[in-house]
């Protein structure tokens, strides 16, 4: 157990140095010095408090977008239609709030809010769900292309009925300052959110290893056929697994609108979906290492928007390195197997002889 | 003395976590059956896939008429004339015997005309009865193994390897297989037979390899020993003869399962289970004898309750459960130990207390406000470990690394538990030790003396001879008759199982 916790660490770690070294071969194409744009990278983002709790405000939607793959990859099932859940999920917090934000004291529409977007997030997986276990159809799809209508129905709402009372963008009106998330530091962004980000780790985490619900979800993630012929409903767990991994979606909208933006901009951070399932993969569908793999995304988020204001490098350097550090931390997980094998190989002959 | 035809010498395979090779040497002469005996994951179908290029040893060197040689791919191995036929065919269905034979062996446009003549020359040599235009996959399992057979014989083959090849056959078709053998050995072929069928590798084998734990223990003449010394030799401890039991527990006459007139039909309309009618009552074994594939799995599923008969009525304890769930069966006391365990029975990447609640996490027991009750679940798995010798360290121990034997344990201690009126077992001991084997029959009958009801699908005709009350031949999805233990022989059941009726065997046994 001791030297399988010390591969993980190590060529996790080296994945990730592996990924820096690369995408800094890609800054010597650009003609740029690499070690000083890492330089800038670093210090930009611990040069001040606000900056570093960004990393964590950057972090927040992230972990729930990444629970969300985690969470249907356990019953082996691919949900990637959480860039949908989660504009499901940011329709309804801002037209909750709007709503609520003048007839409910703070508290009670905050938490309204809440359970509605996780409903209406969940609701929106659960159709993914409900198709799978009716006509078979293929989850992947189904996800991939309910993103699409979930877009078109966010930007016509914002043109309709969600409209500014100015009416010029395709944006809701700015929320009361009663339904912003609370600031947990001073002199940050940093709300209340990210806390409900890391309880949703711990829970799902919870969810899945400690309950039989969990448990049945796992079985029939491993073996669906040895789970149904044991009297477990496939059908109906794929419904529910759907539906909480787009609850969990959902949620990231409530805590980016509520905690964050304080309005609804039409197609705001479009790529948490994508990252998420990345970042899923990075922490190998653990939703504990879900937690440090988003903090390691948000990092990169903060230092690369400040890298590409202050160097003149392109930004989007920072995507590639994240590429790089995903296709190399998949890589460590066969070097991590082939190491094992061959570690209980040695021990074998030596015993054998 | 000259050169051996091959030779290994020194062989070593190491998989992770397991040796499978220590060490191995043995030869085999031109014009020899070699049976390789040993029990499941004694390593013997990893030293023959070595030979025949499949698999790569880490240590040792195979020898040809005295000359080294490599062989890193199925290819090279058939280029020194080996031929090896799996257990499992790999034959495609979808095209004919001829095709299947010249497969990999022709370029360009094929003379269909030309090769067909050549099988059949090839097939009439040998007495095969075997059309080179059938398509596979109208052919029975028997027939099919002629073609692979043929294939090798195409191929030139001196030497044939074949791993547990009666496995699938009627006793009948297991005799033809064993007159080939005899017949290809006449014209200084060689023959390796990979078994743990001791009566088998007494009746055909020249010589016998008896291997353990990935080593050879024993190189005999065939003459020179006998079925006790064998299996002996091959478990490293006395055999326990199957414990039969001649003063029959006299059987309750209630009935506690009915099948009556249950038809199953599949997507093709073709019924996998024809008009069948079966009772088994409170405290019987009732054995169902039969080759595989002739509707077993359905006949299990159908009582378990994963397939619905297309007609037909299933009753427990005289209650209608024809309509009735999976869940709601296992509630009312069915267990089901099914054929295919990594596939049906259990979760292989869970530990084997997560295999234990596989049936029952809805049931309350497990539960301590809503989680999974841990500790009382351990404890108890642990004590199913004991009581049923499972080989593992912990409760925690994930199957996977579990031999066949202690996971058929598992899911036979989960069933036990969950059988509380039926238990339907299908081939519960295929492929296991004698240890195992052995442990497993004794739970059968332990079962049975508490007024279980038993439904007990096997292939192996000893077993189900050695334990059933009445034994059930079913053929093509119909039962050919249901008889008491004493008025069946083997010869008997043997023409039952090959699909003759009644009438005809009493005719032909008398």
């Amino acid at each position: 157990m001791h030297a399988k916790l010390k591969d993980l660490l190590i060529t996790n770690i080296l994945a990730i140095v592996l990924g820096i070294i690369a995408s800094g071969l890609m800054l010597l194409f650009l003609g740029k010095n690499p070690v000083s744009a890492y330089a800038v990278l670093i210090t930009s983002v611990v040069r001040d408090g606000y900056t570093f709790a960004d990393i964590f405000v950057k972090a927040t939607p992230l972990m729930f977008t990444a629970l969300a793959f985690a969470f249907t990859y356990k019953a082996n099932l691919y949900n990637i239609g959480a860039q949908g859940q989660f504009y499901i999920g940011a329709v309804i917090a801002a037209a909750g709030s709007l709503f609520f934000q003048n007839i409910l004291p703070s508290g009670l529409a905050l938490i309204i809010t809440l359970l509605l977007t996780i409903v209406g997030g969940g609701l929106w997986g659960a159709f993914i769900g409900f198709v799978k276990a009716r006509y078979n159809s293929n989850e992947f799809l189904v996800s991939m292309m309910s993103t699409y209508v979930a877009l078109a129905i966010m930007n016509y709402l914002l043109r309709t009925f969600l409209m500014e009372t100015k009416g010029e963008y395709p944006q809701t009106d700015a929320l009361a300052a009663s339904v912003w998330l609370p600031r947990i530091i001073p002199g940050t962004r940093l709300h209340i959110g990210f806390v409900l980000a890391v309880l949703a780790c711990i829970g799902v985490w919870i969810l899945l290893y400690k309950t039989p619900l969990g448990y049945r979800i796992r079985a029939v993630g491993y073996n669906s056929r040895a789970a149904s012929m044991s009297g477990i409903n496939a059908k109906k767990l794929y419904v529910l697994a759907f539906f909480i991994s787009g609850a969990l979606a959902g949620a990231a909208g409530f805590t980016e609108v509520n905690g964050v933006q304080h309005m609804l901009v039409q197609g705001f951070n479009s790529d948490i979906g994508a990252a998420g399932i990345g970042i899923a993969i990075l922490a190998n569908g653990s939703p504990i290492g879900i937690i440090f793999a988003a903090t390691l995304f948000g990092a990169l988020k903060v230092g690369g928007t400040i890298m590409g204001q202050m160097s003149g490098i392109p930004s989007s350097i920072i995507e590639l390195m994240q590429g790089f550090v995903m296709v190399f931390v998949i890589l460590a997980y066969f070097v991590r197997t082939r190491l094992e094998n061959n570690r209980e190989k040695r021990k074998l002959q030596k015993a054998a002889v | 003395m000259e050169a051996a035809f091959f030779e290994l010498s020194g062989i070593s395979k190491y998989f992770a976590k397991v040796i499978a090779n220590k060490e191995v040497s043995f030869s085999i002469q031109r014009g020899e059956v070699l049976a390789l005996l040993g029990e499941n994951g004694a390593g013997k179908s990893t030293i023959m896939k070595i030979l025949y290029g499949l698999y790569k040893a880490d240590e040792g060197k195979i020898f040809k008429d005295g000359k080294e040689v490599k062989i890193h791919s199925p290819k090279e191995a058939m280029e020194l004339g080996i031929s090896m036929i799996q257990q499992h065919f790999s034959l495609v269905p979808a095209h004919t015997v001829t095709e299947n034979i010249i497969l990999g062996n022709v370029h360009g446009i094929i003379e269909q005309k030309f090769y067909q003549g050549e099988i059949k020359k090839l097939a009439e040599r040998y007495n095969f009865d075997v059309d080179p235009n059938d398509f596979i996959r109208d052919l029975a399992v028997g027939v099919q193994q002629k073609v692979e057979i043929l294939k090798a014989l195409y191929q030139k083959a001196n030497l044939l390897i074949m791993d547990e090849p009666t496995a699938v056959l009627t006793p009948q078709e297991a005799e033809n297989l064993m007159h080939f053998v005899r017949d290809f050995t006449a014209q200084g072929n060689s023959v390796i037979f990979i078994t743990h069928k001791l009566k088998e590798v007494m009746s055909v084998a020249d010589r016998i390899i008896v291997m353990r734990a990935g080593k050879v223990c024993g190189d005999i003449k065939r003459d020179e020993t006998d079925e006790i010394e064998l299996s002996k030799l091959m478990i490293g401890k006395e055999l326990n003869e199957i414990i039969q039991d001649d003063q029959q527990i006299k059987v309750d006459q209630e009935a506690r399962l009915e099948i009556n007139n249950v038809t199953v039909k599949g997507k093709t309309n073709v019924p996998s289970l024809n008009n069948i009618s079966l009772t088994v009552h409170k405290g019987e074994i009732l054995g169902i004898a039969g080759v595989s594939g002739n509707g077993q799995q359905e006949l299990c599923e159908v009582v378990c309750g994963a397939i619905l008969p297309t007609s037909g009525s299933i009753l427990l304890d005289g209650e209608d459960i024809t309509e009735r769930e999976i869940r709601a069966r296992i509630d009312l006391g069915i267990g089901y130990v099914p054929a295919d365990r990594s596939r049906d029975g259990m979760i292989m990447d869970m530990s084997i207390a997560e295999n234990m609640l596989l049936k029952s996490s809805y049931d309350g027991k497990w539960q301590k406000r809503g989680f999974i009750a841990k500790g009382r679940l351990n404890q108890y798995a642990l004590q199913e470990i004991q009581e049923y010798s499972i080989k593992a360290p912990s409760p925690e121990t994930i199957v996977h690394g579990l031999s066949g034997g202690n996971q058929q344990k598992v899911i036979l201690a989960r069933e036990v538990d969950n059988g509380d009126k039926l238990i339907v077992f299908d081939q519960p001991t295929r492929g296991l030790d004698l240890g195992a084997v052995n442990h497993i029959h004794q739970v059968i009958l332990n079962e049975r003396a508490k007024g279980k009801s038993i439904l007990l699908v096997s292939t192996e005709l000893s077993e189900i001879f050695a334990l059933s009350d009445r034994i059930a031949v079913l053929y093509k999805g119909e039962i050919q008759g249901i008889f008491n233990r004493a008025e069946l022989t083997t010869e008997k059941i043997g023409l039952l199982m090959a699909g003759f009726r009644v009438e005809e065997v009493s005719q032909d046994a008398c």
